[in-house]
């Protein structure tokens, strides 16, 4: 059994101008010891699977039908309490801006202690002492002094180690990183996502890491999943994903990448997906990535039913009616310039 | 014209392709209706500025009707009338003169939402001068400036209006909103000083800086616009305060001179009488607290329809 | 951090100057000179101290020296009407009382505001944030004076709780600060909301709930601290309107205070009476000021630590 399953998972969202199905039948599954990448731009409904796994909506989101199970249990059964037990000390997350996630105003020696003294029956000094050795470990220099500064003394790549920190803190089973170096700059990328691998492996935990960039998760994850319009359209291993993919979206997002050496060297220019995703305010009824699909016509099975995501081959899921191996067309052309 | 993927026929798909993609967050797509229609829609769903909107209205009509049509003399003293309760023949009573409420509340409404125009206005323009005076110029004398408006604020306006009007030696409409202005720009200036940086320091306004335009264009076509629902939400919100500065001047005594009446000199009037006939100190009061309610809500309402990044509460 | 203080004492002090000459050339615009137009026959003798005494023989800058010099002395002259009695003692006598009345209020306006617009925030959109917001509304609606007659018809003359005006014993002080304390309560509750709302929108909420912290520590230690800080910065509004309030509340009840005293003072011509009150009120809104613009970058440690 993995540590973590999420079954058919569908969360809207009420606005004014209706309910956005934010998430819309989303399954994934996180084994003990490994790192799941979820990828997608931005809109698709990692961010909100990752909330929902949390419980952290916001009161405009609820979890309209599906199953989180987390070690077994239920989440979606769960109330407020129970899940404040969990967070923190069995799943621990991190966000996206380092910049605004800590409290100006307290020290961050504070903000570490605080999940120690919630979860485990420490004392405050013992809490204290494990915090140092926390900092020591994300690799913050002068630990002891620095642990009663105030985050603005901190810079934005410190800031998100101390996020892990924090996250770290009670030993979690599962950690979920939210765009974890979106926010930061690129020298300091490579750092953060070492570090995570590095404590990831120390801990003996799960990851989910949650990011729109593929050269993020070609080096961090085990397995991905891709994402779109709220929906999952390929999933399989990291090493088969980026060796043979099949969905049209998947291709256009590893063609996106720079390359600049290696075997599938680009020449020419990148390419960029034209179009937008679907309003999911009312999904279409059809395939949703046809409109930008450069393999859909307009007479396709795929215009007028929604593709299932099915096993192409063992352990490689795909949604499309377009799968690479498939594929006998050459794309279709624009006729109209 | 709203991106409705159902009516995405592949033809147009292929047009859609070129024209590049506009991401959105949490699935929502951005509806590029224009930004007037969209503010109006937004304000119309909201109960409570729209009820404010219609009660703001009637109590205008009130102010501007009545006094034409009705078949009183609001200054015509008869004893024998006086303090009549109110009744169908005068739906809210006489007073100790015999002089018809109904239409003296209007006339009163007239002079203090004449003068809450007037002074909100002027206080507007004053606002807005010193705001872009100071943003405009910037440097160290927006900074003394700022720094000048940030320790005078909340000075209490009412020494300050009073001794204005006793500058001028009469209380009439004008010197009303002259007294009332100077008392209270400290406060109002530094709103609208702050709406100017914000504006000019508008990315939009860089943009259209970097492409060349010319100040004029930038002006109306970006400045202008937005200025002006700052505008018609701060008369909403200041509207209040002045009509009840007034209304406290005139119960006090310092108000306007009879035979002229605001509601605030109605309501001292009254207020001798409250044992006995309560309605003539009601009435006014009424009147007033009605004005303040319909401007905040119609404030509020037209706050949130002309930025819709304020949190939305559904 | 020391540096810091000091500047923003210093700054204080051309400030009140400006304020103190704005008042001078207000009172020196009121038709010339007070004296000689007044309704009152001031007596020769006194006439002859005034004019010495504000130098009313002298250019105006000389006026105004003396005159900032004698308020830095904190002697606010001597009153034109009352004969025998100076400024300073009409202050000494009559602002006590105001204080009393001002602090008693506000002291109410925060005890029931603040949680007021705490319970608003965490309920909002349900039932008790819309009574709240109803209170709120309709306190800020209603004129004070229209508040104080209800409060006095039903409590006082109708059902005799308490006096109709005076201000001695306990009982009559109830009324009068319920009355001045209504509009500074819903001010304090609607920014409280405000604030709230919206650091509950914040990141560093979302992260500490994400810690698992249980929600009323979640609301204690990173919401309301982060909320309370900024509402501080209200008081200059707050204590102007309460002046302001005052002075209606003071005519209404018949309470021998600073307010109701200038309004006597407008009327009866005295302007040195009332130039001194003026000042007075000002400066002491001034210092307010500048006390929350220190304690707020006392207790919000980025300002803190960065201006050293």
């Amino acid at each position: 059994m993995a540590l973590l399953e999420v079954d058919d998972l569908r969360t809207y969202f009420k606005t004014r101008a209706g309910e956005v199905h934010a998430v819309d039948g989303v399954s994934i599954a996180v084994e003990r010891g490994k790192t799941l990448g979820i990828v997608g731009e931005s809109g698709c409904g990692k961010s909100v699977t990752a909330l929902s796994i949390m419980g952290l909506l916001p009161p405009s989101g609820r979890i309209v039908s599906g199953s989180i199970r987390f070690d077994g249990r239920e989440l979606t059964r769960m109330s407020q309490r129970e899940l404040e037990d969990i967070r923190g000390r069995q799943i621990a997350m991190i966000f996206q801006d380092p910049m605004t996630s800590l409290n100006p105003t307290l020290r961050i020696g504070t903000q570490i202690m605080e999940t120690m003294q919630r979860h485990l029956d420490v004392s405050r000094d013992e809490a204290r002492k494990r915090a140092i050795d926390l900092l020591e470990e994300v690799h913050i220099p002068n630990a002891r002094q620095r642990l009663d500064d105030y985050p603005h003394r901190y810079s934005g790549g410190m800031r998100q180690r101390v996020m892990i920190a924090i996250a770290l803190s009670c030993n979690p089973r599962l950690l979920i990183a939210d765009e974890p170096t979106t926010a930061l700059d690129v020298t300091v990328q490579a750092g953060i996502l070492d570090l995570l691998e590095e404590l990831r492996e120390e801990h003996e935990m799960s990851m989910i890491i949650i990011t729109h960039d593929m050269g993020v998760v070609a080096e961090a994850a085990d397995d991905i999943a891709v994402m779109y319009a709220g929906q999952i359209v390929e999933q399989t291993s990291a090493e088969e994903l980026f060796d043979h993919p099949e969905h049209p979206y998947t291709e256009a997002l590893l063609g996106a990448l720079p390359q600049l050496e290696g075997e599938g060297v680009r020449r020419g220019r990148l390419t960029a997906i034209p179009g937008r995703p679907p309003d999911l305010l009312d999904p279409p009824t059809a395939c949703r990535f046809a409109p930008r699909c450069p393999y859909a016509s307009f007479d396709d099975s795929c215009a007028k039913e929604p593709p299932e995501l099915r096993e192409i081959r063992p352990g490689h899921l795909v949604r499309t009616a377009h799968p690479a191996s498939e594929r006998a067309a050459r794309p279709v052309e624009a006729a109209v310039r | 014209m709203v991106v409705n993927p159902e009516e995405v026929e592949f033809r147009s798909r292929l047009v859609e392709r070129e024209a590049g993609g506009e991401t959105y967050a949490a699935g929502a797509a951005i509806r590029q209706a224009s930004l007037w229609r969209d503010a109006v829609r937004r304000f119309t769903h909201n109960k409570a500025a729209v009820v404010s909107m219609v009660g703001f209205v009637v109590l205008l009509l009130y102010v501007v009707i009545v006094p034409w049509v009705s078949p009183y003399d609001p200054n015509n003293v008869d004893f024998s009338l006086a303090y009549q309760n109110p009744s169908l023949h005068h739906p809210f009573g006489t007073d100790e003169f015999g002089r018809d409420l109904f239409v003296r509340v209007a006339l009163g409404g007239r002079i203090s939402i004449g003068i809450g125009f007037a002074a909100t206005f002027a206080l507007m323009i004053v606002g807005i001068l010193y705001g872009a005076i100071s943003g405009f110029v910037g440097g160290w004398l927006d900074n003394a400036l700022m720094r000048f408006l940030d320790a005078l604020y909340g000075l209490p306006y009412l020494p300050f209006a009073i001794i204005t009007l006793a500058i001028f030696g009469v209380v009439n409409f004008w010197t009303m909103v002259v007294a009332l202005t100077v008392a209270s720009w400290f406060t109002t200036a530094r709103v609208m000083r702050g709406q100017i940086i914000t504006l000019k320091e508008n990315d939009y306004v860089r943009a259209a800086r970097a492409i060349g335009a010319r100040w004029y264009r930038i002006l109306f076509r970006h400045l202008l616009p937005n200025t002006l629902g700052v505008a018609i939400v701060f008369v909403f919100l200041e509207l209040p305060n002045v009509v009840l500065g007034e209304a406290f001047l005139s119960f006090l005594g310092l108000g306007i001179n009879p035979p002229n009446a605001s509601w605030g000199s109605l309501a001292q009037d009254g207020y001798s009488q409250y044992l006995s006939h309560p309605y003539l100190i009601v009435i006014p009061s009424i009147a007033i607290a009605w004005l303040i309610l319909t401007a905040f809500f119609i404030a509020d309402g037209l706050r949130d329809a002309l930025d819709p990044r304020t949190t939305e509460h559904v | 951090m020391l540096k810091f203080v000091v500047r923003r004492v210093l700054w204080t002090i051309p400030i009140i100057l400006l304020v103190i000459f704005m008042t001078f050339w207000m009172m020196r615009a009121i038709k010339g000179s007070p004296f000689r137009k007044s309704e009152r026959a001031v007596p020769p003798a006194v006439l002859a101290n005034l004019n010495r005494k504000f130098g009313l023989n002298k250019p105006w800058y000389v006026q105004y020296e003396r005159y900032v010099v004698d308020v830095a002395k904190a002697d606010l002259g001597p009153s034109l009407v009352l004969r025998n009695q100076s400024v300073n003692d009409i202050v000494k006598e009559h602002f006590p009382v105001s204080a009393e009345l001002g602090g008693l209020a506000m002291l109410l306006s925060m005890l029931v505001g603040i949680p007021l617009g705490i319970i608003s925030a965490l309920r909002v959109n349900r039932l008790p944030d819309y009574i709240a917001q109803f209170i709120s509304n309709l306190g800020f609606a209603i004129p004070s004076f229209f508040t104080a007659t209800l409060l006095i018809y039903f409590f006082a003359a109708k059902w005799g709780f308490f006096p109709t005006n005076g201000w001695d014993t306990a009982s009559s002080k109830v009324l009068p600060v319920i009355a001045l304390a209504l509009f500074p309560l819903t001010y304090f509750a609607r920014l409280v909301r405000g604030q709230m709302l919206e650091t509950l929108q914040q990141d560093y909420v979302r992260t500490a709930k994400a810690k698992g912290l249980r929600w009323r520590r979640v609301v204690v230690v990173h919401v309301l601290r982060n909320s309370l800080i900024p509402a501080l910065t209200a008081a200059g509004p707050i204590l102007g309107g309460l002046v302001t309030g005052s002075f209606i509340i003071e005519n209404i009840f018949a309470i021998p205070g600073i307010g109701r005293y200038y309004v006597t003072s407008v009327q009866g011509r005295d302007y040195s009476t009332v130039m001194g009150i003026t000042v007075l009120l000002s400066i002491l809104i001034i210092v307010a000021n500048m006390f929350v613009d220190i304690m707020y970058g006392i207790l919000d440690p980025r300002t803190r630590e960065a201006r050293s």
